[in-house]
């Protein structure tokens, strides 16, 4: 979190979180694949978090989920509670591990999927939705995560081309670049 | 990393988490006309000419990736369609046999039923639709403005597609007949045997067609209408005859027959709609306000009254 102006970087991701959620809902919503919609702000929100960190990545979650609950009439607070958990999840993954493989944004976005796919059917079923869990709910949740890992690498270039150059500065990549070029390194002290 | 970021980080998360549980809770508690119901319709009053800009100008990226699937679709039903359309025209010429008799025994008897006509149609645009699965609503661009209240059916060209379940200024949100909360009293084609249509349980796009008499005659392929008002004391929100899906299969498991319905109107691809309005002093507006009136308690948390309106008044 340190390293960058919080202001270009919170300008941007709104920015990209509207265009992101009215896409969504203006169009994604209205073209199913293989009967289901991708879901691009769960992978917003993942992607906000992994290259942003984890505080930004919860408040980014909240703020697209409070807008698409408020935007759809759904139900206050259920859409903001599970994304600003992926968020925050997502972002704890990049302070504590900080994954480089190229398959990372894949698999986050199939993970994030699932999760908030998962979490929107248990918060249903503790809110009273008469739908037990049956072939037909498996179904979607399954092609749901497929169609979405489909759209997880495009998603993860525009997230990543909008915020870079705002993005914060994360320690252990600087520590590692450091040791990398031999800088702090205590073998060059020796 | 230091302690004060971590708990900075732990503050921000709780804050967020609470913050949402406390905005799920009070929804979920308040009625339908609460503080932040208002405040969601005024946000959907300040966002609704955003979004329907921004759903004119992603029209054409819509039809784009329509026009594939669509393509591939509808090769699949030109047979099907050029068969049934043979089926339709031999039965026309029947039903229109059937349809004067019919007119004169209404004159006769001095039934006057809820129909078509105490409505007044007002065409609207679904400027949003709701992605979740969870969710079957869309919203339109007509609102109180234009005369749309709460509980005015809503159909299109093709069959029966829901109710207004909240109306703003300018905007108002239509629940599908695939909504958990919904239940319409239909009939199976010309049969006499009503029940109630509801969506099926674990399959969010179909319906099912419930609390038929079990010695009721039903075949695939049957189409199933609304069946409109049966007894003055459970009057029915719906006019007589809307279309509303096929019979694919019939259930005589239970002391009820029950039949599974595919709607008939293609709830995935809603552009326009039609919202059958009630001018004032109608019958139709009447029920409407009788189902809006009834008494908070009886409502379920998450239909508001709209549940017991279907099932009960507009059932």
């Amino acid at each position: 979190m340190n390293g960058a102006a919080p202001g270009p970087l919170a300008l941007r991701l709104g920015a990209l979180a509207f265009v992101v959620v009215s896409f969504q809902i203006g169009v994604v919503s209205e073209v199913p694949v293989f009967g289901v919609n991708a879901e691009l702000c769960a992978l917003l929100v993942a992607f906000a978090g992994l290259l942003c960190g984890s505080m930004v990545g919860a408040a980014c979650g909240f703020a697209v989920g409070l807008f698409i609950d408020l935007a759809l009439l759904q139900t206050l607070g259920l859409t903001s509670l599970i994304f600003t958990l992926i968020g925050y999840w997502c972002g704890r993954l990049r302070e504590l591990r900080d994954p480089q493989s190229p398959l990372t944004p894949l698999l986050l976005g199939v993970s994030a999927s699932a999760l908030s796919l998962v979490g929107y059917s248990l918060m249903e079923f503790m809110l009273g939705v008469d739908a037990p869990v049956s072939f037909e709910l498996l179904r979607e949740i399954v092609l749901g995560v497929l169609v979405n890992a489909i759209v997880a690498l495009p998603m993860w270039a525009l997230t990543r081309r909008t915020l870079e150059g705002a993005l914060p500065e994360d320690p252990r990549r600087r520590r590692r670049r450091a040791y990398t070029t031999g800088g702090l390194s205590p073998l060059s002290k020796a | 990393m230091s302690d004060k970021t971590v708990r900075r980080r732990r503050a921000v998360l709780a804050l967020l988490v609470v913050l949402s549980l406390l905005l799920l809770t009070a929804y979920f508690r308040e009625a339908p006309g609460g503080r932040l119901h208002s405040i969601q319709r005024d946000f959907l009053t300040v966002v609704s000419p955003i979004q329907d800009g921004a759903n004119k100008a992603l029209k054409p990226v819509r039809d784009l990736f329509s026009w594939f699937g669509n393509t591939l679709h509808a090769k699949s039903q030109l047979a099907q369609a050029l068969k049934q359309t043979e089926k339709l025209r031999r039965e026309l010429v029947a039903e229109q046999a059937e349809k004067r008799s019919y007119r004169e025994l209404l004159a006769l008897s001095h039934l006057d039923q809820l129909g078509v006509g105490d409505y007044h149609p007002v065409d609207a645009t679904v400027i949003e639709k709701d992605p979740n699965v969870w969710y079957s609503t869309v919203l339109i661009d007509k609102g109180e403005a234009d005369g749309v209240h709460r509980n005015d059916p809503v159909i299109n060209s093709e069959g029966l597609v829901g109710k207004v379940a909240q109306a703003a200024p300018d905007g108002a949100l239509v629940e599908l007949i695939t909504d958990s909360s919904m239940g319409v009293s239909a009939r199976i084609g010309t049969g006499q045997a009503t029940g109630i249509v509801q969506p099926k349980v674990g399959d969010p796009n179909d319906l099912l067609l419930g609390y038929l008499p079990s010695n009721t005659q039903a075949n695939p392929g049957e189409w199933v209408v609304t069946s409109g008002t049966i007894t003055p004391s459970y009057p029915s929100l719906y006019p007589p005859g809307l279309l509303i899906g096929q019979v694919t299969s019939v259930d005589e498991e239970s002391a009820y027959k029950s039949v599974n319905v595919h709607p008939v109107a293609n709830l995935h691809n809603l552009d326009i709609v039609q919202v059958l309005t009630t001018g004032a002093g109608t019958r139709a507006s009447n029920l409407s306000q009788l189902a809006v009136s009834l008494p908070a308690g009886q409502n379920a948390p998450t239909g508001g009254g709209e549940q017991l309106a279907s099932t009960q008044v507009g059932g």
